[in-house]
């Protein structure tokens, strides 16, 4: 499940027209949302607020084996509508789970986000600044966030932390998004390490197309998935080592009729890994994944499988009377998702480390229950078993 | 004197040693890099053992010893470990990086591990070893100084220059560290599990805690278990039938190579030096000093001051009540000290289980102290004899009286503990009293503890007593002139020192030197005889151990009181292992027994606990 303080970035993001999922560090999200899922240790609440449109505090408070916890502070400038209340928000938008790509979307002119007020330019630039203190270990934690234009983003993480070589990192990161192609240049203080990203969606422009489509030959025409692919490089300019990836993405779009499905494939030239991924929405409650992994220098491969199941409430007693009366009616809920009693997500290897976790909402708590275990050591199955739980208003 | 290090059987079983290499190099944070378990799958000790010249000899007894040696080693020793290495720097490098700050990458940082092999051979180690010995202890044996000379490494990755460099230099670097602070580990806890079966079952509790995977393999005797996949030196398998015999060998081979049996000859010879029996052969060159007397029992330190100093030596015997190998060399100071009686061997036993009540730090001074008591076998050098130290029968002693009551002790140490313990001693009377006030505060912490007091008293003077002698010229055997003896250290020592004092003043004469011994106490006698020789020794020991560094006298002697660094580090951590055992072992007593018989098992087990830490007999030769 999201942080709360996630989740009001994603709003943030939402609500500034950022497209989080037009990004080659995105690009195979589907799969790790199904198959590298956390889960928790020990005990952990969270009390968190969106006390006003542009302002959120959260408190955690840990305990495994000493208590910690954290304080965290967010301001953004642009007013946040997204009901963040732990009682009424969207499960969708707090699991992370299969991820449903949509049409690519115009980029906002410049001109558009200009506002004139008499005769001078008033508009200012959307920005996030968030904030995150962990006691007892002092560490903090900052992020800047700007929209500087409509397709463009700089984003500054920066770590505080004794521990740390040089006492903590920087890390700058500056996105932009044209919407048929976005670009990344990355710099962080740590090591030097400098890093480009670039993805690119074959098919149609949405800069020069129509978003929506007008005459019934573009309704026909329309399309049903998506086709992507991307490179990335780093180097570290102090210790002279570098990295490099390039990955292939296939996804359908809403418009396509089938199940919905997400193809990957990654591959690190220098390392000889080659990773496939095919995940697969098999039903409004049920997403399946699978990956392959291989390495060509080592042989070494590794399989994992992984699935998401959303379990609904129902009234037996009432629905087939419902169903009877009328097959097509649908009750209107109250709150999104209230039917659902939980999402279970579950994932396996090959050599048996199950990871299982039972995400849902109880009343105005959300709560996340996860455990790790390991098959092959018989004498300690469970590496780890812990609990969250969740309060915002 | 010989020993008979057997090395064959050390080569025979190494499975147990590797092993507990394995567990060491697991045990602790790894590197990132390094991916997977650090496996040593090959271990062989080489056909030609290491070179052991014997520099000292400190305690010396049936169930203990203690020596330094200068070890050099050119065998054909080699080590294989094996583990898994992280290919991709990238993946390393944001393993250690926080989350937050990650760039994230998708696919840039996967994994590529590689199977690493690593041979370590042609090792060449010198240094100086500290091998300490006690039955209930087991072995303890640490490096004076950096033995690793150099070595080869071979690797899977020697066919690039650059990898190949670096790990040649990190392995140094691990070994180092290994053979400073790992191996006296390994050896130690390899020890118990050979000859202390109750400790054994400890260590297996402690295994148990460390690492989940239980070993069931814990032998208490090489005998009874023969080793698991035991080769011989040409790494061939050995079958059951061989093993059977080997092990009968090895058995009686182990304890050899220990030198079990040179040790019970030098304690048969150190005690028949004791008696009066017409059979004692000798050692020639050596003076055999710290022949404690029980002083500590009441009735003997009354008697103490009665007797002259002549007679004291062969009557205090009578007194030494506990045990029969504990004689003394009691000065009976007749005047105003009576700091001369020397506790015995045995006595101290009692007064050190006293002791271990109090701090660590009280152990760590005890055992600090103790190693000064040395035979030292090595030449004399005349150059190392000149910086001796002097005027010490000069000052005046501070002393304390054995009938004295315990508060009176309490206040006289309080006040001089005042003085910071840091401060190095630099008059070298000084080092005399200052590290009876540490003893004596720390023995008599527990305030419960009132009869003990006298007792830690007589420690106290005990370790003032300790230090070994190293005396140049080789005193007569001291059965045929004991009364002239000490007179004649006296101007050895005095003569000896006197350099050092004041390099610019002239060596005092003879006579005037006799006349000054003469008129000092027979306490005087006996105690600057001990102190100034021990001082001198460790002067001695001291500019050996610095080389031709050229570090100034003072240096020397502020190190003279409490040893090198390294010697401190290494005595605090075995007082705290110690401590930390005696308290597990009393805290699993008192458990078990009922109250009554808890007081009993608990003085039985101090007893034992504490063994080590007593006064040993040292020598001079």
């Amino acid at each position: 499940m999201l942080d709360f303080m996630e989740h009001v970035q994603h709003a943030f993001y939402e609500a500034s027209h950022w497209n989080l999922d037009n990004s080659y560090g995105t690009l195979n999200a589907t799969a790790r949302a199904l198959l590298d899922f956390q889960t928790p240790r020990g005990l952990r609440l969270q009390i968190s607020s969106l006390a006003a449109p542009n302002f959120a505090t959260s408190y955690t408070l840990g305990n495994l084996g000493v208590v910690d916890g954290s304080v965290s502070y967010l301001y953004s400038s642009l007013p946040l509508q997204r009901r963040l209340k732990s009682s009424e928000l969207d499960l969708h938008n707090a699991i992370r789970g299969y991820r449903q790509l949509q049409e690519l979307r115009r980029p906002d002119e410049n001109w558009w986000w200009e506002i004139w007020h008499s005769g001078k330019r008033v508009d200012r630039r959307d920005t996030l600044l968030y904030g995150r203190i962990f006691l007892p270990q002092s560490r903090l934690e900052a992020l800047y966030l700007r929209r500087l234009t409509p397709t463009r983003q700089l984003r500054i993480n920066a770590v505080s932390d004794s521990n740390l070589n040089n006492g903590g990192t920087i890390l700058t990161l500056l996105q932009n998004d044209f919407g048929k192609y976005s670009t990344e240049y990355m710099y962080s203080t740590d090591s030097a390490l400098i890093g480009l990203r670039a993805l690119y969606n074959f098919g149609a422009d949405p800069r020069v197309a129509p978003t929506e489509p007008t005459t019934a030959q573009q309704v026909a025409e329309r399309m049903h998935g998506r086709f992507s692919a991307g490179a990335e490089l780093y180097y570290g300019l102090l210790n002279k080592s570098g990295g490099i990836s390039t990955g292939l993405r296939f996804t359908t779009l809403p418009a396509h009729t089938g199940f919905p499905y997400t193809m990957t494939l990654t591959m690190n030239p220098l390392m000889g890994n080659l990773s496939s991924t095919y995940a697969v929405k098999a039903g409004s409650n049920l997403a399946l994944c699978s990956r392959f992994d291989f390495n060509f220098y080592s042989y070494e491969s590794e399989l994992q499988l992984g699935c998401e199941l959303w379990r609904r409430r129902r009234n037996t007693d009432v629905e087939w009377a419902v169903k009877k009366l009328h097959p097509d009616w649908r009750q209107p809920a109250a709150a999104p998702d209230n039917d659902v009693s939980g999402i279970l997500k579950a994932r396996v290897d090959q050599h048996w480390r199950i990871g299982v976790l039972w995400e849902g909402r109880i009343k105005e708590l959300l709560f996340t229950l996860g455990a790790s275990l390991d098959l092959k050591k018989r004498e300690q199955i469970f590496r780890a078993v812990g609990i969250e739980l969740q309060y915002s208003s | 004197m010989a020993f008979n290090f057997n090395w064959s059987p050390l080569i025979a079983d190494t499975s147990r040693a590797r092993d507990m290499l394995t567990t060491a190099l697991n045990k602790g944070p790894k590197p990132p890099i390094i991916v997977d378990d650090i496996t040593v799958t090959e271990l062989n000790l080489g056909s030609t053992p290491p070179e052991l010249e014997i520099l000292e000899i400190g305690d010396l007894a049936e169930d203990r010893f203690r020596g330094i040696f200068k070890m050099t080693y050119t065998g054909d020793a080699f080590l294989t470990l094996k583990t898994k290495v992280q290919a991709n720097p990238l993946n390393t490098y944001l393993s250690t990086k926080p989350d937050f700050a990650s760039p994230e990458p998708l696919a840039a940082s996967a994994g590529l591990t590689i199977p690493l092999q690593i041979t370590l051979s042609d090792i060449r180690l010198s240094g100086f070893v500290i091998l300490v010995f006690s039955k209930q202890k087991g072995v303890t044996l640490v490096f004076r100084n950096d033995p690793l000379e150099s070595l080869k490494v071979s690797s899977t990755f020697d066919s690039i220059p650059f990898i190949k460099n670096y790990l040649q230099k990190v392995i140094e670097e691990q070994l180092r560290v290994l053979f400073m602070e790992d191996l006296p580990a390994i050896i130690h806890r390899l020890s118990l599990r050979l000859w202390s079966p109750e400790f054994q079952e400890m260590d297996t509790e402690t295994e148990e805690r460390l690492d989940g995977s239980k070993s069931t393999i814990a032998p208490i005797d090489p005998l009874s278990s023969p080793p698991q996949d035991a080769v011989d030196e040409f790494g061939n398998p050995i079958d059951a039938s061989q093993m059977a015999t080997l092990a009968l060998d090895s058995a009686s081979e182990i304890h050899a190579s220990f030198s079990q049996k040179n040790m019970l000859r030098l304690a048969a010879l150190s005690q028949s030096q004791r008696t009066l029996s017409l059979f004692t052969p000798g050692i020639r060159e050596a003076v055999f000093r710290a022949w404690a007397s029980n002083p500590d029992r009441p009735d003997s330190g009354s008697a103490t001051p009665a007797l002259t100093q002549s007679s004291l030596s062969r009557i205090q015997s009578n007194f030494a009540s506990v045990k029969s190998n504990a004689s003394s060399i009691a000065s009976g100071s007749t005047g105003q000290d009576t700091m001369s009686s020397r506790p015995t061997l045995s006595s101290t036993y009692s007064s050190a289980a006293g002791l271990s009540l109090g701090a660590n730090r009280a152990r760590g001074h005890q055992m600090r102290k103790r190693k000064k008591r040395v035979v030292d076998l090595r030449k004399n050098r005349d150059g190392a004899e000149s910086s001796g130290l002097s005027t010490e029968g000069n000052t005046p002693l501070h002393s304390t009286t054995v009938s004295e009551t315990a508060s009176s002790v309490i206040l006289e140490e309080r006040e001089r503990e005042e003085e910071p313990l840091t401060s190095p001693p630099r008059s070298p009377a000084k080092p005399n009293v200052r590290f009876d006030p540490k003893h004596g505060r720390l023995d008599i912490s527990d305030p419960s503890r009132l009869r003990e007091t006298e007792k830690t008293l007589s420690a106290s003077t005990d370790t003032l007593l300790a230090p070994a002698p190293l005396l140049s010229n080789p005193p007569k055997p001291k059965a045929k002139n004991l009364a002239n003896a000490p007179v004649h250290h006296l101007v050895n020592a005095v003569q000896h020192e006197k350099p050092r004092s004041s390099s610019s003043r002239p060596p005092l004469s003879h006579s005037r030197l006799r006349s000054t011994q003469q008129s000092s106490s027979p306490l005087l006698r006996s105690l600057s005889f001990d102190k100034v020789s021990a001082i001198t020794q460790n002067q001695f020991q001291n500019q050996k151990n610095h080389g031709g560094l050229g570090s100034p006298p003072y240096a020397e002697s502020t190190t003279s009181s409490s040893g090198g660094i390294l010697e401190q580090a290494w005595m605090m951590k075995m007082a705290q292992d110690i401590a930390r055992k005696v308290a597990e072992e009393k805290g699993r007593s008192r458990s078990r027994s009922p109250r009554e018989g808890a007081e009993k098992r608990t003085q039985g087990l101090w007893d034992s606990g504490v063994e080590e830490l007593d006064a040993p007999p040292a020598y001079v030769a």
